[in-house]
């Protein structure tokens, strides 16, 4: 008998692949026998439009990275140009940050948490998630305008003093019971658990050969959440979650209980916004701004992992380099491993548990 | 963290305030960080084109044991020592830096042209790179109103 593989492209159109990601498997009956990614169908040259605008110019784009976590880009951005004018931001304006970072957090998982159960075939979760994170993205539209593209932080703070907290305490109000739904009709379910359980299993030392970062790293039992080293985060407190199966279950456990963690970290911040006084703050003229000579680095916790932003500035207003590191690009060229050995029918549910998002993977 | 070893080993090595910068031995160096020192994580390689030709690729090691990152650096012309068999996720880094500054990662079998298409001439964020292809819309006349 003669064995034959063959190659199978899964993509650009798949509609699990979350947007253009194309995987060349090569299969042996259905069992995968190696993986290769293609990425690149949504590269709009991020890092090369940084050295062609200026800082100003540059800011709106940048919440165009990840398109469902847009608060934590233009945060990383504004962070490192904060960094080489020597910022320092009032408790009230940090308040403000961590609200909305946590708030775009929740968003973001509650995302997945559709999309990854509609990859496993079940329909009505996405229609559950969605409604939960349209009253976000509502509370967003009120306060910023926009709903996905906020471009709401400026150099040297928010664009104008929070509101409409009222909301807030709405959502983190109806939010746990609506997770104690998801627990119910998803966490229970016996299809699910078969379907996760044990599969894609990633190992600590796999994990970290590979720079998996963020809740992928967590859930394989690395204690490595940015926000505990975070001058923003640094009077709140929170439990880092870490699981130790590594597996596709405890990725998706892990951002369930991420969810509730940023509800407590929204509730500490509420009592104290409430009482605030009007927010001052001294913005900086982004026309006359220049960034002085040098190198900058900064980080952030973002939902797909570790974010960060390399700047080198020769003091022209322009920059001369501009990199992002992004979390699934990582974990894209950790399909190259994960996914083999594996069935067909399995890679989907793999592949969507390390929650890819493309735009962060072309920039 | 204990340095002296360190030291000891790469002699050579420019140790300033944020990054440390090698001439050569990068592979050696690397996996002197990944095996004895407790770097076990390749955070990410950027590129930087410094001119004349050059390029400065600065390696972001990271360590979970006492959370300290450390940057090395290293200044390439056209072609790079791989260091995929240390750390995986440098496949991914190195076919970033190839398609985009051009620079050859030697013994890196998966080197391809990954966002720019593959029949494109140049690297975009080289400074002496010259958009003149007739793809984009500003350097093709009938797309000019």
């Amino acid at each position: 008998m003669t064995v034959t593989t063959f190659k199978l492209n899964l993509g650009p159109q798949h509609p699990s692949t979350h947007g253009v990601l194309r995987l060349i498997l090569e299969l042996e009956g259905e069992k995968i026998l190696s993986c290769e990614p293609d990425v690149g169908y949504l590269h709009r040259g991020m890092e090369k439009m940084a050295e062609k605008m200026t800082c100003v110019q540059y800011l709106p784009t940048v919440d165009r990275i990840d398109y469902l976590a847009g608060f934590f880009y233009s945060e990383l951005f504004i962070r490192n140009i904060e960094k080489g004018l020597h910022i320092e931001h009032s408790k009230k304006t940090k308040a403000i940050k961590v609200l909305l970072l946590e708030l775009n957090r929740i968003a973001s998982h509650l995302l997945w948490i559709g999309a990854f159960l509609m990859d496993l075939g079940a329909t009505s979760p996405f229609f559950y998630a969605f409604r939960e994170r349209e009253m976000i993205l509502r509370y967003f539209e009120k306060l910023t305008g926009q709903r996905m593209m906020y471009n709401y932080f400026t150099f040297g703070g928010v664009r104008r003093d929070i509101d409409y907290l009222e909301d807030v305490e709405d959502i983190i109000k109806i939010l746990p019971s609506k997770l104690k739904d998801y627990e119910r009709i998803i966490t229970k379910n016996p299809i699910f658990i078969s379907r996760t359980q044990g599969k894609g299993i990633l190992d600590i030392k796999t994990a970290k050969n590979y720079a998996i970062t963020g809740v992928n790293l967590r859930a394989s039992g690395v204690n490595y959440d940015l926000r505990s080293f975070d001058e923003l985060y640094r009077d709140i407190e929170f439990n880092p979650v870490i699981r130790n199966e590594g597996d596709s279950l405890s990725r998706y456990l892990a951002r369930v209980e991420e969810i509730s963690e940023s509800i407590k970290i929204i509730s500490q911040l509420l009592d104290y916004l409430k009482k605030a006084e009007p927010l001052k703050q001294n913005l900086i003229n982004p026309l006359t701004m220049r960034l002085p000579e040098g190198e900058y680095y900064s980080e952030i916790e973002a939902p797909r992992g570790l974010a960060s932003c390399y700047i080198k500035s020769t003091g022209d207003e322009k920059l001369y380099r501009l990199k992002w590191r992004t979390g699934s690009y990582y974990s894209v060229n950790l399909l190259r491993k994960l996914l083999v050995g594996n069935y067909l029918n399995d890679a989907i549910a793999i592949a969507g548990s390390l929650d890819i998002i493309l735009p962060e993977v072309d920039k | 963290m204990n340095y002296n070893d360190f030291k000891t080993y790469f002699a050579d090595a420019e140790v300033t305030e944020d990054k440390v910068i090698i001439k050569d031995r990068l592979h050696d160096t690397i996996e002197f960080l990944a095996t004895k020192m407790p770097f076990d994580m390749l955070k990410e390689i950027t590129a930087v084109d410094s001119g004349n030709g050059e390029t400065e690729i600065i390696y972001h090691m990271y360590s979970d044991d006492g959370n300290e990152d450390l940057f090395v650096s290293t200044t390439v012309r056209e072609e790079a020592e791989t260091i995929t068999d240390i750390f995986k996720s440098a496949i991914a880094d190195e076919n970033e830096i190839y398609d985009l500054f051009g620079v050859k990662f030697n013994g890196n079998e998966n080197l391809k042209r990954i966002y720019m298409p593959e029949d494109w001439e140049g690297f975009p964020l080289r400074k002496d790179y010259v958009e003149t292809d007739e793809r984009l819309a500003w350097n093709n006349d009938s797309h000019n109103v």
